[in-house]
């Protein structure tokens, strides 16, 4: 009889997986940008070969680092705005469903706000006010990416507060500082873990963006924006790999992320729980 | 019924098909438009050539960092193949003994395009207005010009000015009766070889030749510019839809079928600065100096120690020239800039200057490393591989050189304190003036310095001060060569060498096979309207 791997174990060996490999990949680029920074103007424009497996750019840096280098930034830089923007999303979230109305009602205006303006303006107009370079990018997608979680926090607190064991703990004259850090926040961890881990993918692309459009890190940093901005340049001279390989990368690793958001979730949301 | 309405389906299936053909009929027609019918051209420029202000010389046209000439409009003065002086209005010039009066005569003939002729009033308006109005142009010298006569322009300046004759060359006269500021721009009236027939912002400009103009008629009666990015202009060439298309390094070595890759000498130079006070502050908080290449002996010695050759090899595609001055080959250059590739003689520098190589690889002195972090402007990849380029030959010499991207916003402050690789190349020599003489209010610890790099030298400023109080323009050729080297000081290696130039970039072109473009004078800055200072000249071959 064959052994069976039920959805939960399944689950589990993915999201050890992914997170190995993002593990990988964030560790190899910390270790080649060095590498990725070299130049070799020998060796120029040269074509995906046993040498060079992602080809070369126009100054004869390998590819295959600075992607690996660009993907790893990408990530720490996620990594870093995904926290801030998750703890500000679970401290204004928390602060909107309990210090009353009037304050629920002046966040959830802010709410409003920032979810009202194009995301990509605000991280640019952000990032420049900020010097552009690193902080501005991380400040940029940081500011920008709290919203939409705070939102779902505060719904799930709004729900929890008429919650039988919060009504009780009231009662008993617990403090609001006490309950919502003993009672409510262990009850939002899966809704909260879930919803930062799924900001990932948005901050990567967004940090990819604005540097493509030249408003975040500056040039001589291998980051994946730049990288795939100097590409437009030689797609016309049918430089193709120049792109790719960058491009797809980028992609697959905002599709492990979410993969992982997603098994995550199913691991911890009781309605999947027991799947 | 149901036969009948196979019958329609099939009946608009062709209509659709026919009409498909003509499109595409319709579309190749054009694309093959682009071809010289004798007496046209379609030329493709980059988007930043595209004049914002419109064509009104005293909002920047063809004057300002990227000098030409304005077509459109006459001027006084030419600049010749070998820039020196020639005449376009103007019979002839003098200059009183004091420097402080100019007296031009002008041409009788000339009419503008109205009708109207062009007299020494309009002169004289002209630069009254680009002397209030323009932004680009620096004529503080000029107080103010008046017409004597109908053909006597008179310049009273406020100090002496001797490279006027080179000014007169960028300025466009503009008709006083004729001049709205406000339209100008759009619905130019000049006396120039073309005429403005269309413009289409964003897009295109159409010139159509001057039927009155006063010198000899122009062989192109058509010039329409295109305004495209690099790899748009390259693709037009390829689909055969313009005549001639700028290109650059990055598509060398590519090859278009039916065009000939062109390349014109320029004195477009990149070169960077060498801060040459040590490290301070000024009144504003900026920091201002470099402790490192504040030593004479270092700025020699990464001087001498980078091979322009390999650069040039290795970055442009050996489409440039090595740059030793910011004016190489014009008749101000001084030949005592050139230097030649001695990385001995720049190690043995370094060791003079106490910069003993270390065991990493790194030169050191007093506990710290040789250090320096060149700046680059974000975005243009040909400054971006110099810098690197540049880096990794500094890496041999033994001092650690990083790069960094910078936007022009703050580009300039930080030029104060480290290496900034900057692009430069006019046709004038007050260039030498604006990075080398030092401005007064500019001051540091209570000493004047030049404005883009900290740097003074008193005997260099005097120079340049009596070369534009000197009458004679060929007198002041010498003394400009002579602030650059006059035998014991000055801006050469041997001088104090305050900012090392490294390669004049060729302008390159797509130039369809059968266009004869004529002999261009060395382009000066900027990729953009040079080329076409002499498009009336250019022919088709029969």
């Amino acid at each position: 009889m064959r052994k069976q791997i039920n959805q939960r174990q399944k689950a589990k060996i993915l999201a050890a997986v992914v997170t190995v490999v993002l593990a990988a990949v964030t560790v190899c680029g910390i270790l080649f940008t060095e590498a990725a920074m070299e130049t070799d103007f020998l060796s120029r424009n040269q074509a995906p070969s046993a040498v060079h497996i992602f080809g070369t750019d126009w100054m004869g840096r390998d590819m295959l680092f600075r992607t690996l280098a660009g993907l790893s930034l990408s990530i720490r830089i996620g990594l870093l705005t995904a926290a801030i923007s998750g703890a500000a999303a679970l401290l204004i979230g928390i602060g909107a469903a309990v210090l009353g109305r009037k304050a629920d009602a002046s966040i959830s205006w802010c709410i409003d706000l920032v979810m009202g303006i194009p995301h990509i303006l605000l991280v640019m107009l952000i990032s420049i006010a900020c010097g552009r370079g690193f902080t501005g990018v991380v400040a940029g997608v940081a500011l920008t990416h709290w919203p939409s979680l705070a939102r779902v926090i505060r719904g799930e607190v709004l729900q929890l507060r008429q919650a039988p064991y919060i009504l009780v703990a009231e009662k008993l004259g617990v403090s609001k500082m006490r309950i919502s850090a003993v009672h409510m926040f262990p009850h939002l961890l899966p809704q909260f873990l879930t919803g930062t881990i799924l900001l990932f993918p948005h901050a990567i692309l967004h940090e990819a963006s604005v540097t493509f459009l030249g408003f975040g890190l500056s040039s001589e940093q291998p980051a994946i924006g730049v990288i795939l901005s100097e590409s437009m340049q030689y797609l016309t001279t049918g430089k193709w790999w120049l792109a790719l390989f960058p491009g797809l990368s980028l992609v697959l690793v905002v599709l492990l992320f979410a993969m992982l958001g997603e098994r995550v979730r199913k691991l911890l949301d009781p309605a999947s729980v027991h799947e | 019924m149901g036969q009948r309405r196979r019958v329609i389906s099939l009946l608009c299936m062709a209509a659709l098909v026919v009409s498909l053909l003509l499109g595409c009929g319709g579309e190749s027609a054009e694309r093959s438009g682009g071809s010289g019918d004798g007496d046209s051209v379609v030329i493709a420029l980059d988007p930043g050539s595209e004049p914002e202000a419109g064509f009104d010389p005293a909002y920047g046209w063809g004057a300002g960092e990227h000098v030409h000439e304005p077509l459109i409009q006459s001027t006084l003065t030419v600049t010749n193949t070998d820039l020196t002086i020639g005449y376009d209005l103007a019979t002839g010039y003098s200059v009183s003994e004091d420097g402080l009066t100019w007296q031009v005569t002008i041409r009788n003939d000339v009419k503008f395009t109205d009708g109207e002729p062009l007299t020494a009033e309009d002169v004289a308006f002209t630069y009254n207005t680009v002397k209030e109005t323009s932004s680009v142009n620096d004529f503080t010298m000029l107080d103010h010009a008046e017409a004597a006569d109908d053909t006597t322009v008179i310049f009273h300046m406020t100090r002496p000015f001797s490279i006027w004759p080179y000014t007169m060359a960028e300025v466009g006269i503009l008709p006083e009766h004729a001049y709205d500021s406000a339209t100008y721009g759009t619905e130019p009236v000049g006396s120039g070889r073309y005429i403005l027939k269309q413009w289409d912002k964003g897009q295109q400009v159409i010139l159509e030749a001057n039927p009155d103009y006063y010198g000899e008629a122009p062989k192109m009666k058509q010039v329409t510019i295109l305004f495209m990015e690099e790899d748009a202009a390259f693709l037009a060439a390829q689909s055969g839809q313009v005549d001639l298309a700028y290109t650059s390094a990055t598509y060398s070595e590519e090859e278009v079928e039916g065009y000939t890759l062109a390349a014109y000498e320029s004195v477009d130079n990149r070169g960077l600065n060498l801060p040459a006070i040590s490290e301070t502050t000024d009144s504003e908080g900026r920091a201002v100096g470099n402790d490192f290449t504040s030593d004479v002996l270092v700025r020699r010695a990464i001087n001498i120690g980078v091979d322009r050759q390999e650069m040039i090899d290795h970055v442009l595609n050996g489409y440039g020239s090595p740059a030793y001055s910011v004016c190489d080959q014009l008749p101000w250059y001084n030949e005592a800039s050139e230097v030649t590739y001695d990385p001995e003689g720049a190690a043995a520098l370094l060791d003079e200057a106490g910069w003993v190589l270390g065991e990493d690889g790194v030169r050191e002195k007093d506990g710290a490393q040789a250090k320096m972090n060149l700046l680059y402007s974000n975005g243009d990849s040909v400054r971006q591989a110099l810098a690197a380029d540049f880096a990794d030959q500094m890496e041999e010499l033994g001092i650690i050189c990083t790069i960094e991207g910078v936007g022009w916003d703050t580009a300039y402050d930080r030029a104060l304190s480290e290496p900034l690789l900057w692009g430069w190349g006019a046709h004038t020599p007050m260039e030498l003036y604006n990075i080398y003489h030092t401005i007064e209010g500019n001051t540091v610890d209570g000493k004047d310095l030049a404005q883009y790099s900290p740097y003074a030298n008193e005997t260099v400023d005097t120079y340049m001060d009596q070369a534009l109080a000197e009458s004679d323009l060929e007198e002041a050729y010498t003394l400009w060569q002579q602030a650059q080297w006059d035998g014991t000081t000055g801006v050469t290696q041997e001088g104090d060498i305050p900012w090392v130039w490294l390669v004049n970039i060729d302008h390159l072109y797509w130039v369809r096979d059968g266009l004869t473009v004529a002999e261009q004078k060395i382009h000066p800055h900027g990729h953009g309207w040079s080329i076409v200072n002499n498009v009336d000249q250019w022919e088709w071959e029969e």
